[in-house]
């Protein structure tokens, strides 16, 4: 099974016809390509044109009710439709698979360096268990996970996200396939490690002479990734070309219509920017000094550990601001979320809501305050009642609030679902049967029956795929001029940000690192995280920022051990002695934006000799 | 570190369990109607000499101080001595107030010690039974979810449910020794005598091992990491043997920690139907003589071995599951 024995130039993977049913529906119809060893071709499509499917059944995986319907899958000349038995040898030894879902992919109970090696030798009994031990940790070191060896004797759960993949990738490349497909990997991964992944899976091409192919939704990741591009739609292969002609000649309607829905950051197109806000005005939600800290119990020590969520954060929300939040996973958005709601209070710092200091507020107040801002959340499926008729769940909050008889009640959950485009006809409808999108419309609905000034938007679009969360947006914007809604969006997406968004605040570790106005933060953004984390957001553009300048390798520092100084410098290439002995507070910067590095001009210094600093609680 | 200090934890929740449950049996033995001097010394002894009695043996003083005076000397391993049993063999009692051999009564300690590895072996012997007839079924089962293997397993367990274990006992009594000759039942004189009623026994967790098994079993072949593993080159043996089963298994250790503190606690029907010389037949005869120390003792020692059987499996699951911290 060695490599050259084929020769190079031959086609490694060669499909034909390749058509795949659920039952009688067709998934994917007609489907030939071919994939020459050591390239990468990326596969794009929208959710549902068959992308996954593709995937599982090129690596012989797939379940009842998808059943291969006709065609071949010539691997090295060898048709792994006529021959499953021949497929399932080649499964993770020559043709090896890597997922979207990293967390879920190793047994829990065991180390994953034991994985590692029982799939190795699974695959190649013939390795013994020192060599593929040995392998294991020099592929580990190889994807760049910090001290391998001691690495390898930990459970998956000690891995981050990221990391796991890492572990995933290795796990793929260990046995030295002569193929890889890579289903989705850089999809449930923050923006900058998902850059790092993509850097790392063409180093190892180029290295171990793999050939990838890379299946994702997001056209910018696939152009960055590959050598070529196919696009699938509605289970067809529609059209194949290098990234470069594909984005400047796209053949086929479909993918004009991708490019030209894309939303862009730098490129004009709909921005959140031009709304003209009074920021002279009393704030509806001014946050000062916000802090939480969470108590964990660490593993194998005496005590408790304390995870400091949220840190310092400062911002001021005015009427009528679509004011945006954004930051990666384990920034403490969510932490947030929950004290600006008085779900929670916090250790230090308040939240004014039209001068009234939620944080301190007493629960009888906190609820009648609730009327005046409410909350809508990321999971459509889990914080619906699933026994409740969706005209039930809409009165609840009208019930809690004692607003109305039965009658009135009624009319008004009606009239609002009228308004977010819900049909009159689903009021005793169960939310079972509801999509995604609807369900979010629910959940809009339900927050704004109360009729609320401030909307706090937790990452509410990110569950639904481009064009639903187009429709929810014009439907928010339309709600904001008919009823004066102030919106709040906690989002890890820059392009949804971007587009929305009049005011942007960036979080990092728990922190406010920059609080600026939309153009300045995407023109002239005055953090270095700022610029790593748009240096690093999937975009056809050509970039303002180049991730290599951007950002360090390396993930963020634990929130349970923060070094002292800034919590940015471990990965900023800028970083110097005084960012690692001193945390920078927020600072104006001119024109309502502020930032939190010592880099820029201390506007203090230069106008009060006696105000060095002025540090938070 | 981690071991000692989560024993540490645990014993000393455990001793303060054991102190609460010593606290309630003894003061619900003193509330109860019936008192025991009387059905010491008999029916026909003059009200004076069961005053006299009790007052030497301090059962007239107030609870707390009672309850002080048994548990000090609890702390120094005495647990006490019978009301009734004297340290010679059977039970005394009845017309016999003024028999001499009152005063040689038997340790609450030593009877504990002699029926206890009885029951143990008992409840070790119904329990490898019960695993025999539970993990296969219940294994086969949740590998196959709603096909017939799950079927025949939810059956098994509904037929072994809904058989009433004294009903059992004596059927299998019937046929196994009476009209087969196969084993002994009644009494103990010999490792055989163990079977019948630890196969009774079994009879009754086996369901519980099932059911358990075929949902966690189920369970864990949904989840992604076996789906994947296939995908990854690794045999059915493997995903099932080393991944699946593994698990699986920490839901029924759990199962199996409860279970096996019931059976050392004593099982009174079935001891009792086979007039099996356990820690159950002991308790029944306690109760039914009023023998506080006794009963008491019974208790405090039930109480331990539930704690010390809960630690044991919560380190096990530890060590099955790292995820687990307790």
């Amino acid at each position: 099974m060695a490599l050259d024995t084929t020769g190079a130039t031959e086609t490694l993977l060669s499909v034909r016809g390749l058509g795949v049913a659920a039952g009688d529906k067709p998934i994917l119809t007609d489907i030939s390509f071919d994939l020459a060893p050591c390239s990468i071709l990326s596969v794009i499509g929208e959710s549902g044109s068959g992308k996954t499917v593709l995937a599982r059944a090129l690596a012989s995986w797939l379940s009842a009710p998808l059943r291969v319907t006709g065609g071949e899958i010539r691997f090295r000349g060898r048709d792994l439709v006529a021959d499953p038995g021949h497929a399932r040898s080649l499964a993770g030894r020559e043709i090896a698979y890597v997922g979207g879902n990293p967390a879920g992919a190793l047994d829990p109970t065991m180390t994953v360096g034991a994985q590692l090696v029982e799939k190795l030798r699974a695959v190649r009994p013939d390795i013994p268990a020192a060599e593929a031990r040995a392998k294991a940790i020099r592929l580990l070191e190889a994807v760049h996970i910090p001290s391998a060896a001691r690495r390898f004797h930990e459970y998956p759960f000690q891995y981050s996200g990221g990391m796991m993949q890492r572990a995933m990738i290795v796990d793929a490349l260990i046995s030295d396939p002569a193929l890889l497909i890579a289903d989705n990997i850089t999809q449930p991964l923050d923006v900058t490690v998902a850059a790092q992944i993509l850097k790392l899976m063409r180093e190892l091409n180029h290295d171990f002479s793999t050939a990838i192919l890379f299946i994702c939704s997001s056209l910018p990741v696939a152009c960055d990734a590959s050598d070529e591009v196919m696009v699938l739609h509605e289970g067809r292969v529609v059209e194949r070309q290098t990234p470069a002609a594909l984005v400047a000649r796209p053949g086929h309607s479909y993918t004009r219509e991708l490019i030209a829905e894309l939303p862009t950051l730098w490129q004009g197109g709909e921005t959140g920017a031009g709304r003209e806000i009074d920021r002279n005005r009393r704030a509806i939600m001014s946050v000062r000094g916000l802090a939480k800290a969470y108590e964990v119990r660490a593993r194998g020590q005496a005590g408790v550990s304390r995870v400091q969520a949220v840190r310092n954060v400062d911002f001021d929300v005015f009427p009528g601001d679509n004011f945006g939040v954004v930051g990666e996973s384990g920034c403490g958005k969510s932490s947030l979320m929950r004290l600006l709601t008085g779900l929670e209070r916090p250790d230090a710092g308040s939240v004014f809501f039209e001068g009234e200091n939620v944080a301190a507020a007493s629960p009888k107040r906190l609820r009648a305050l609730r009327r005046k801002f409410q909350l809508v959340l990321q999971d459509p499926y889990g914080c619906l009642p699933p026994q409740s008729p969706i005209g039930a769940i809409l009165e609840e909050p009208l019930k809690i609030h004692r607003i109305g008889s039965a009658a009135e009640r009624r009319d008004r959950a009606r009239a609002v679902m009228a308004e977010v485009g819900l049909s009159d006809s689903l009021y005793r409808a169960l939310p079972t049967g509801l999509s995604a999108g609807q369900r979010q419309r629910l959940n809009v609905a339900r927050a704004m029956i109360l009729e609320p000034r401030l909307l706090i938007m937790d990452e509410t679009l990110s569950a639904l795929d481009q064009t639903e969360q187009g429709k929810l947006l014009d439907l928010f914007d339309k709600l904001q001029a008919q009823h004066g809604f102030t919106y709040i969006f906690i989002s890890h997406d820059l392009t949804m940000v971007r587009q929305v968004c009049s005011r942007i605040a960036v979080m990092y570790l728990g922190e406010t690192v920059e609080v600026a106005p939309n153009e300045r933060l995407f023109f002239d953004p005055g953090h270095p995280y700022s610029r790593a984390l748009l240096s690093a957001a999937p975009t056809l553009e050509e970039r303002r920022y180049r991730p290599e300048d951007c950002l360090l390798e390396g993930e963020p520092p634990s929130p349970i051990d923060l070094p002292p100084g800034c919590a940015f410098a471990s990965r900023c290439p800028q970083a110097f002695d005084r960012c690692r002995a001193e945390n920078p507070a927020l600072r104006a910067r001119g024109d309502h934006a502020l930032a939190a590095c010592f880099l820029n001009p201390d506007p203090d210094i230069a106008l009060h000799e006696t105000a060095t600093e002025t540090p938070h609680a | 570190m981690f071991i000692l200090r989560f024993l540490a934890r645990r014993l000393g929740q455990g001793a303060i369990i054991i102190f609460l449950v010593s606290a309630l049996i003894f003061t619900l033995l003193r509330v109860v109607p019936g008192d025991p001097v009387r059905l010491m010394v008999g029916g026909m002894a003059p009200d004076t000499l069961v005053e006299e009695i009790a007052a030497e043996m301090g059962l007239r003083d107030p609870i707390h101080v009672q309850f002080g005076r048994y548990m000090g000397k609890v702390l120094q391993g005495d647990l006490g001595e019978s009301f009734v049993r004297p340290a010679s063999g059977a039970a005394v009692g009845g017309a016999s107030f003024d028999d001499s051999t009152r005063g040689e009564r038997a340790k609450v300690l030593d009877l504990i010690a002699e029926t206890a590895p009885m029951t143990l072996q008992l409840a070790v012997l119904a329990m490898v039974f019960a695993l025999m007839i539970g993990v296969p079924i219940g294994v086969w089962g949740g590998l196959y979810p709603g096909r017939l293997p799950d079927r025949l397993a939810l059956y098994t367990s509904s037929l072994f449910v809904s058989l009433p274990n004294f009903w059992l006992g004596i059927v299998l009594a019937l046929l196994l020794s009476v009209k087969l000759n196969l084993l002994p039942a009644i009494g103990y004189r010999g490792f055989s005598y163990t079977i019948l009623p630890a196969l009774v026994l079994a009879v009754e967790i086996a369901p519980f091992i099932i059911r358990t098994l075929t949902v966690s079993v189920a369970g864990v072949m949904g989840q992604s990491f076996i789906d994947i593993a296939k995908v990854r080159g690794l045999s059915r043996n493997q995903i099932v043997f080393r991944h699946a089963l593994k698990n699986s298994a920490v839901p029924l250790l759990n199962l199996l920690g409860v279970q096996f503190s019931m059976l050392l606690g004593g099982v009174l029907v079935i001891e009792f139907i086979f007039d099996y010389p356990g820690l159950g037949l002991l308790t029944i005869n306690a109760v039914m003589q009023r023998d506080f120390p006794l009963i008491q003792g019974i208790a405090i020692v039930t109480a331990a071995v539930f704690v010390l059987i809960n630690i044991a499996v919560d380190l096990l699951a530890t060590a099955i599951d790292p995820r687990l911290d307790y």
